[in-house]
């Protein structure tokens, strides 16, 4: 029987994913366990092993695709089944709608479920949930849709010309385009006076490109050159993790008013002592001592190790230190967790450990949830200062810059000393202006002193 | 002082069409010239090469006509004669030039030209009976097209029996035996020529292969014409040490090897010519190798002044030169600006011919595109029988995904003009459909662009289709 594959529900707050990668092609035989698919979320990449045993009958949904949790993305069964027909075409709204079960498919995402950890992966397994499955909205891609606006002879004739058919106006039953409107649509864009090579046509029809919005550059005729010029210009979708950025920092910098109090760190001691751990074989970076210091400064000033709703506030009593990292696609803020607590050995290695995750893009949604106050460490691009937006729902946050070599005045006397800024962006509705210089203030007295650092080292 | 609107520095294929094209166009225009009219091409370069090979060409032919079913007896040649004809040939062409020039009111100055300012260009003049040995004038715009010269490493001796292609085509004996140094298009142009003249001839290579340039098939087909019905001893992947000249002969060791020639040939690549023009005054300078780097418009670093052809390195060849020549020239009189063409056709009259345009597969392999390649033999063709001996072929290379026409090569019987077809078809950007859709008249070698279009296709009309796995 042939039984559909779903788009497995991964946390909460996860409405869509992507599919990234299909292990199997359609007609290849699948084993129960074995991977079958790649998925990406707003938080991570994640291998999704099939459920259910037999032929990938058909993939409904393309890699680089983006559909709603539960979303039917392929059939199993038995070669020469039939396969559903696609009930959605008719209902085109439900596309975006969330899952009608959310608790259901919450059970299913749980690791008692089907997750199973893996070395550096998350393995999921498709929720052969079939009642979920085929209530789930199925996703209509844009050709499925285009049937209903455009005859096919139209949308074969706009393929063909080369040019994008969406402008043109239908004069046929509802408002459809048909062949006519087409070629009344190609002479009023004076088609036939276009001056372009055949190999120019020819990329452009294949890349989807819209030969009447291509510029001439110059050369009196529009050239191949032209038509890359317009590939390379195509504007590209936000990936997954983009958009989530992009959604929850403007959030956090519209809602939460940010300042920001600037101090410089004197840190030609702590280099020094740094180094000389390191000829001991210790070797801690300059983050494992700010994000020490910051643990413990955190500790005395509970106000800036609280998150907000909006209209409460909540201090907590763990100090867990989220730590900005980049990676190719964007960004993502993994958690050391009791950070007050952890000696600087364990910072380093859970700090070690959760960046190369992070650059590897193997971070589990876990990782990245939960902590109480964050740290942006551009110290190695070779910032003077920078400032940071505040992860959303936290009090503040510190952006730290490069250590420069600097004049400055100590002891009467001008001296070349390892100067550190630091910058803390603070919300208004929770800190006030005195607190943020005094935790500032009491965090460079920590980096500073490196007494403190010996007993702890 | 004397000003004009466009000042172009030497005469030669790129220098005199631009300032044809420069007075054309309302401006004018002074061009100087030390030499000849003409330049290297016309002068000591392609038109006397190609004559005395015409001549080699024919006599080589006549040599082996029986096939054609033809008797030629006592088939000689008379050398004297053969450099007559080509002084007479370059003399009627550069009679010409000047003529064009003068009715297109380009004011010819003979002598050195040296910037003296951005704007200010000296004319030294060695003979000017009476008047002043030099002369200032005043250059809006000015294109350098002073060329390049025969490359002379210090390595080879100064010597009479060391020469270049400039000097050998003053010779007015034929040498019996000629080591040519540098297995490139001129040194493989010139053997070629010898050989067909009966003279024994080695060229040495210091790459792996002769023509490096070129694809492997092309370089194969040419190398093995050479080697096997011209007799031409092709060392490869070998330097030339110990080069001693003396009165009687040449001697130099090549690997193990003693060779002994009459006369050494250096065809080592050309160098810019720059040193006269003291560059510096107008504010510009030569790249590491003395050439003056120019962008796709011609446009040097100053503003005013362009440069184009050999000077400038990259295809050194006249055509390119004159192209560049005319693009430089629109581009100095304000017209609306025009980039140098790209599709510039490369023809060495090796025997056989070579022509090429566009992608080599090479560099289509170096810049990592996906091609695909459609080729087909001479032989194949009924023409090609028709004329007897016809080896080489013709060879497209096509985007793989878009099937645009990006590169062609030919090599045989008038590879140097088929290759014309292939060029307007790169340059017009042409699928291989279209080229495949185009009637070819019959019987011509030209079909065989044809038939490799219908390849690339992979509708071959006269192949056996492959058998199906």
């Amino acid at each position: 029987m042939v039984r559909p594959v779903a788009m497995p529900k991964l946390g909460q707050s996860e409405e869509e994913a992507t599919i990234v990668r299909w292990f199997k092609k359609e007609g290849e035989r699948v084993t129960k366990g074995e991977i079958l698919f790649e998925i990406e979320t707003d938080k991570a990449l994640l291998e999704v092993e099939s459920f259910q045993e037999g032929t990938l009958l058909k993939i409904l949904v393309p890699e680089g695709e983006t559909v709603p949790v539960q979303s039917t993305i392929g059939y199993i069964g038995e070669p020469g089944e039939p396969i559903p027909v696609a009930p959605a075409l008719a209902k085109p709204a439900k596309k975006v709608s969330a899952p009608e079960h959310p608790a259901e498919a919450a059970e299913i995402s749980r690791p008692a479920g089907g997750i199973r950890s893996r070395p550096s992966r998350e393995v999921v397994e498709a929720p052969s949930a079939e009642q979920a499955a085929l209530e789930a909205p199925l996703p209509t891609t844009k050709e499925a849709l285009s049937i209903f606006r455009i005859s096919p002879r139209a949308a074969r004739l706009a393929k063909e010309a080369g040019i994008d058919p969406s402008p043109i106006a239908g004069t046929g039953p509802g408002g459809r385009v048909v062949e006519r409107d087409v070629t009344a649509y190609l002479k009023a864009q004076g088609y036939d006076q276009l001056r372009l090579t055949p190999a120019a046509k020819k990329l452009a029809v294949r890349e989807n490109i819209d030969i009447l919005k291509l510029p001439s550059q110059g050369q009196g005729r529009i050239t191949v050159a032209d038509v890359r010029a317009a590939m390379a210009e195509r504007p590209t979708p936000l990936n997954r993790m983009r958009q989530v950025i992009a959604e929850r920092l403007s959030q956090s910098y519209r809602t939460a008013p940010h300042y920001f109090v600037t101090v410089s760190v004197d840190v030609t001691d702590l280099a020094a002592f740094r180094a000389e751990l390191k000829a001991q074989g210790k070797a801690y970076t300059l983050t494992d001592f700010i994000v020490k210091a910051v643990a413990l400064t955190l500790v005395d000033f509970p106000v800036v190790n609280s998150t907000t709703d909006g209209k409460s506030l909540r201090w907590h009593s763990r100090v867990d230190v989220g730590l900005a990292a980049s990676m190719e696609q964007g960004l993502v803020v993994p958690v050391i967790r009791d950070a007050d607590q952890l000696s600087l050995e364990e910072i380093h290695a859970a700090a070690t450990e959760l960046t190369a995750r992070a650059r590897a893009g193997r971070l589990n949604p876990a990782d990245m949830t939960g902590s109480t106050f964050t740290i942006s460490n551009m110290g190695m691009m070779d910032v003077e200062n920078f400032t940071a937006i505040i992860n959303p729902g936290e009090s503040a946050i510190l952006a730290v810059s490069s250590a420069q070599q600097k004049p400055v005045v100590k002891d009467e006397q001008v001296v070349i000393r390892t100067i550190m800024k630091m910058t803390l962006a603070s919300d208004h509705r929770l800190i006030d202006g005195a607190v943020a210089a005094r935790f500032i203030n009491a965090v460079r007295q920590r980096l500073e002193e490196t007494i403190l650092w010996k007993r702890l080292a | 002082m004397e000003t004009f609107s466009v000042v172009v520095i030497g005469a030669g294929p790129g220098g005199y069409p631009a300032a044809i094209r420069a007075a054309q166009l309302g401006a004018s225009v002074a061009l100087v010239e030390k030499e000849e009219l003409g330049g290297t091409c016309l002068n000591w370069g392609c038109i006397p090469t190609k004559t005395l090979i015409a001549s080699s060409d024919l006599y080589a032919q006549m040599k082996s006509c029986q096939d054609l079913g033809l008797s030629a007896e006592k088939v000689s040649f008379d050398y004297r004669a053969m450099v007559g004809r080509k002084d007479r040939t370059v003399q009627t062409l550069r009679t010409g030039v000047q003529q064009l020039l003068a009715a297109n009111g380009v004011k010819v100055f003979k002598g050195t030209a040296s910037f003296e300012g951005r704007n200010r260009i000296v004319v030294n003049s060695q003979q000017s009976p009476g008047g002043s040995p030099t002369t200032v004038i005043g250059a809006e715009r000015t294109i350098i097209a002073t060329g390049a010269a025969s490359a002379m490493p210090d390595f080879l001796p100064r010597h009479e029996r060391v020469v270049e292609s400039r000097a050998f085509l003053d010779l007015k004996l034929l040498p019996s035996r000629v080591l040519v140094l540098g297995g490139g298009l001129i040194g493989c142009e010139f053997a070629c020529m010898l050989a067909q003249l009966d003279v024994r001839v080695t060229v040495v290579e210091l790459l792996e292969d002769i023509l490096w340039t070129l694809d492997a098939d092309v370089r194969r087909t040419v190398r093995q014409h050479m080697e096997q019905a011209l007799g031409i001893r092709v060392i490869t992947g070998t330097s030339l040490s110990n080069l001693v000249p003396d009165d009687r002969q040449v001697r130099a060791q090549a690997g193990q090897e003693w060779l002994e020639a009459d006369l050494l040939l250096a065809a080592l690549g050309r160098k810019p010519v720059t040193a006269a023009l003291h560059l510096a005054n107008a504010g510009l300078t030569a790249n590491s190798q003395g050439f003056i780097e120019v962008d796709e418009y011609g446009r040097t670093q100053v503003a005013t002044v362009y440069a184009i052809g050999d000077v400038t390195g990259g295809v050194q060849l006249a055509h390119a030169a004159t192209s560049q020549g005319l693009t430089a020239a629109e581009n100095a009189c304000n017209r609306r600006l025009r980039k140098n063409e790209k599709a510039v056709p490369v023809c060495i009259f090796t025997s056989p011919e070579i022509g090429t345009v566009g992608l080599s597969e090479r560099e289509a392999r170096e810049k990592d595109l996906e091609i695909k390649t459609g080729k087909y033999r001479f032989a194949a063709l009924g023409k090609g029988l028709a004329l007897g001996h016809a080896p080489g072929f013709v060879k497209w290379i096509a985007d793989a995904s878009t099937d645009q026409l990006l590169g062609a090569q030919a090599v045989g019987p008038h590879a140097t003009e088929l290759i014309a077809e292939a060029t307007a078809a790169i340059r017009a950007e042409l699928t291989a459909e279209e080229l495949a859709d185009t009637t070819h008249a019959h019987p011509t070698l030209s079909e065989a662009w044809l038939e490799a279009a219908h390849v690339l296709v992979g509708k071959p009309l006269h192949f056996a289709p492959k058998k199906k796995i």
